[in-house]
């Protein structure tokens, strides 16, 4: 018999209750759509005349119905038919455990997320959305290892914050879409007349006493429900497998994959902060000031948003749930072989130079020895890359694509500027370099423990 | 005064401006001297003026008017109730505080700053001449500018000084055209008599360097620097601990034969942090300890016999048998340990040695057994 089941009668139970939770809000939902959404377009075919709120009630069928399956079907859970089909897991794993198909996926679902922003910020598409990504976990739920993954005491907060933030990116994005119509329109901003104001006693008390109330309940319930994730007696003989880094920090933990300690740990983190700091001597735009919009501050939302979405949230979630054992990606219903032969034969620039067919017929190869000027020729061509990188680009940007920027920032702060853009751009140069070159490091010093 | 209390803020207003100024001084000049009056001195009248009638000071304002009253019978000659209100008033109370004065020195009616000062000089002084020295004294001073660039603090430390002191008064028309002098006198410990001028200036400054030394703020810095540098030296000693309680760097792993060809034994690892590697190096067959630190980020990498590598759990970095690195971020192979054949067969591994790859060190001798 399998260890591991996909079903037992006890999951199905809990699936159960989940459909169940879901059906009540699609039911609520449905019951705010007859009043608000109105009929489909008569004109529209099939459907012209019928109340949006009849799309609604059939999910919500379709989940009391999924549900009620759930909880009878417990007998036999090896027969239950309702599970993911095995050419639907294949492809999604093989999407998730590929990063370079992952950053990518997620970049892309970046650049949706801001040229499609006035469509999805409609509240029966983000509802839609929302309803999706709930009965594509619960089908997920029924396997395994994904169960493994997102139920583990540590990783449940994880999921919690994809949703959180999402909800608040959503309306970030509702009202600065809202205030740009208003913009373009002439019109007054949103709140700019007061309407919304309240007063401290009673609204405002009574507010935060509602949220610490059902804050500490939710911390009660979830301390209760929820094993503490502890784990044997730390040893200097085992090392968990995987090693992971608090959540907050996985971000950090990517990283040092790809960089040495003493950038990604001290280097990279010190450029964050500063650049963070230096974000109001930099900008010089002044509008978008106490309000929310997105056309007034395109560039400066889409940059900050760049580094906070794909590059921090999508990295956490890729150490999160997709680096298993020996630091390798699975795929979210992958099983978490410990034996996974991943072979990853990392060269460094130094390498792919010298031993280039070409030049390695002209100097033989990659110069030998541990002087210092053999080591300085063995890594010039890193080095010339890296000057080039931080030196040469800044200038090359500023008096061609951001010509725009230059000349309203002036020097000092153009150079600032758009060395700290260069550093946020090597972190997911280097990851697809290492993803598709298993390119080590551009500089390799290894003898002066100085690496890039 | 009582009842009313008056802030900082409003005595310097007054000190300022004559106009507040009694009747018994008409037109106080006024000074145009900075005077950044502050809360010190105000505490240092305080402490100096502990017998003063009034009971429990309550404020600048009485204390104020405490030093007016002297702590002597002057205070009937200016009843407290009569609610001095500016400080050129009080000082020039202080003037004849402490001593029991004829009106007569009053009645000169000092009227500004430098008035004060010189009476101040005089204060104390139960001869009723001192008031009629003061008076050329004061003129004398007002022709000084320098005694414009007194502030508020120094006068009132002067005048301290002044209550305290049987002062010779023969000096003071003298000493009022060298008014630079006076804060020094002020520091000088009071109830001294006091010879001459001349040697007072030279005494004053041994008297100054004591007074600097022995001020509150010295101290208090002295005793805070000379408390960090002990504790200072008590951390340093905990760098040296009488009993150190490490495993031995240099221990025996039995004979050579234990360590088969072509493996890899994590016997040692637990208790020692080595791996015992026996394997084949460019044709040699050789045996050599690798530390378990992986050289990226110090984890523990494991030793995986399927894959014949040893892979780091964080980062997923992975090692050679060899020891050499060949995935992940590890900048550079794992170090081996000091390793030799003791005279009685045995293997000895000495962990207080180490070499690295990279530096050439694993071609030195005391890094390998050969086989």
């Amino acid at each position: 018999m399998n260890p591991h089941p996909d079903l037992t009668s006890s999951v199905l139970h809990g699936l159960g209750w989940y459909y169940l939770i879901l059906f009540t809000m699609n039911l609520l939902w449905t019951v705010r759509s007859f009043k608000v959404d109105g009929e489909f377009d008569k004109r529209t075919p099939v459907v012209g005349g019928i109340p949006v709120a009849a799309v609604w009630a059939v999910l919500s069928a379709i989940l009391l119905m999924l549900s009620a399956a759930h909880f009878t079907g417990g007998s036999d859970p090896a027969k239950f038919v309702i599970r993911l089909p095995e050419w639907f897991k294949n492809p999604v794993d093989a999407f998730f455990a590929d990063p370079v198909v992952y950053f990518a996926g997620s970049v892309g679902l970046f650049w949706a997320m801001i040229r499609f922003r006035e469509w999805w910020i409609r509240e029966s598409v983000a509802w839609s959305m929302l309803q999706a990504s709930l009965i594509f976990m619960g089908l997920s739920l029924s396997d395994y290892d994904f169960r493994q993954i997102v139920g583990k005491p540590d990783n449940v907060p994880i999921v919690a914050m994809l949703f959180i933030v999402s909800f608040l990116t959503w309306i970030y994005f509702k009202r600065a879409v809202e205030n740009d119509k208003r913009i373009a329109d002439g019109r007054p901003l949103v709140g700019s007349d007061d309407n919304d104001k309240v007063l401290v006693w009673p609204d405002l008390v009574y507010t935060e006493l509602i949220c610490m109330v059902v804050l500490t309940a939710g911390l009660i319930f979830w301390g209760v429900a929820l094993e503490a994730p502890l784990e044997e007696p730390a040893s200097s003989v085992k090392t968990p497998n995987p090693s992971k880094a608090p959540w907050y920090f996985l971000g950090l933990q990517e990283m040092l994959v790809y960089f040495d300690p003493w950038l990604a740990g001290v280097v990279l983190p010190g450029i964050i902060l500063g650049g963070l700091m230096a974000i109001p001597y930099i900008d010089f735009n002044k509008a978008g000031n106490g309000y929310y919009c997105f056309k007034q501050r395109s560039f400066a939302i889409c940059t900050f948003m760049f580094g906070f979405f794909p590059l921090w949230i999508a990295l956490i979630v890729l150490g999160t749930f997709l680096r298993g054992p020996n630091w390798n990606f699975y795929g979210i219903y992958e099983v978490w072989d410990v034996h996974k032969v991943k072979a990853a034969n990392n060269v460094n620039l130094s390498e792919f130079f010298w031993n280039a067919p070409v030049m390695s017929s002209f100097f033989g190869g990659l110069p030998k020895g541990s002087s210092v000027l053999t080591i300085l020729v063995r890594e010039s061509p890193g080095i010339v890359f890296i000057i080039g990188y931080f030196a040469l680009l800044p200038p090359i940007l500023g008096l061609t694509i951001l010509r725009k920027y230059f000349v309203r920032m002036g020097v000092l702060r153009f150079l600032v500027f758009s060395n700290l853009a260069l550093w946020m751009a090597i972190l997911p140069l280097k990851m697809l370099l290492r993803w598709t070159f298993s390119l080590k490091y551009i500089v390799g010093i290894p003898e002066w423990f100085f690496n890039i | 005064m009582s009842g009313q209390k008056l802030s900082t803020a409003e005595i310097l207003a007054q000190i300022r401006g004559g106009a507040s100024a009694p009747a018994s001084q008409p037109a106080a000049e006024e000074t145009s001297a900075p005077e950044p009056v502050a809360a010190p001195v105000v505490e240092d009248v305080e402490s100096t003026q502990p017998s003063a009638p009034k009971s429990a000071p309550s404020g600048t304002a009485d204390i104020l008017a405490s030093i007016k009253s002297g702590g002597g019978p002057a205070a009937a000659a200016k009843p407290a109730a009569a609610a001095p209100s500016g400080t050129s008033d009080i000082l020039a109370s202080i003037k004849g505080g402490g001593a029991a004065k004829p009106a007569g020195g009053k009645a000169a009616a000092p009227s500004g700053t430098s008035d004060i000062l010189a009476s101040i000089k005089g204060g104390g002084a139960a001869k009723p001449t001192a008031a009629v020295k003061s008076a050329p004294a004061a003129k004398a001073a007002v022709d000084t500018s320098a005694a414009l660039g007194m502030s508020a603090a120094e006068m009132i430390q002067a005048a301290r000084k002044g209550i305290g002191k049987p002062a010779a008064v023969g000096d003071s028309a003298e000493t009022a055209k060298k008014p630079v002098a006076l804060p020094k006198k002020a520091l000088k410990p009071a109830g001294k008599p006091k010879p001459g001028a001349k040697q007072v200036a030279r005494r004053g400054f041994l008297e100054t360097c004591i007074a600097t030394i022995c001020s509150p703020i010295v101290v208090a810095w002295s005793s805070l620097v000379a408390a960090t540098a002990v504790s200072s030296l008590a951390m340093a000693r905990f760098m040296m601990p009488n009993v150190l309680v490490e495993p031995p760097t240099k221990f025996k792993i039995g004979p050579p034969t234990d360590y088969g060809g072509g493996t890899v034994s994590t016997k040692w690892k637990a208790q020692f942090g080595v791996w015992i590697v026996n394997s084949d190096v460019d044709g040699e067959q050789l045996i050599y300890a690798l530390s378990t630190v992986c050289t990226h980020l110090g984890c523990t990498p494991n030793w995986l016999e399927g894959e014949q590598k040893f892979k780091c759990p964080c980062h997923g970095s992975g090692f050679y048998k060899s020891g050499i690195n060949f995935e992940g971020p590890a900048p550079r192979p794992l170090e081996r340990y000091g390793i030799r054949l003791a005279e009685d067969g045995m293997l000895e591994v000495d962990k207080s040695v180490k070499f690295q790859r990279e530096l050439g060190q694993w071609e030195v001798a005391a890094s390998y057994v050969p086989v």
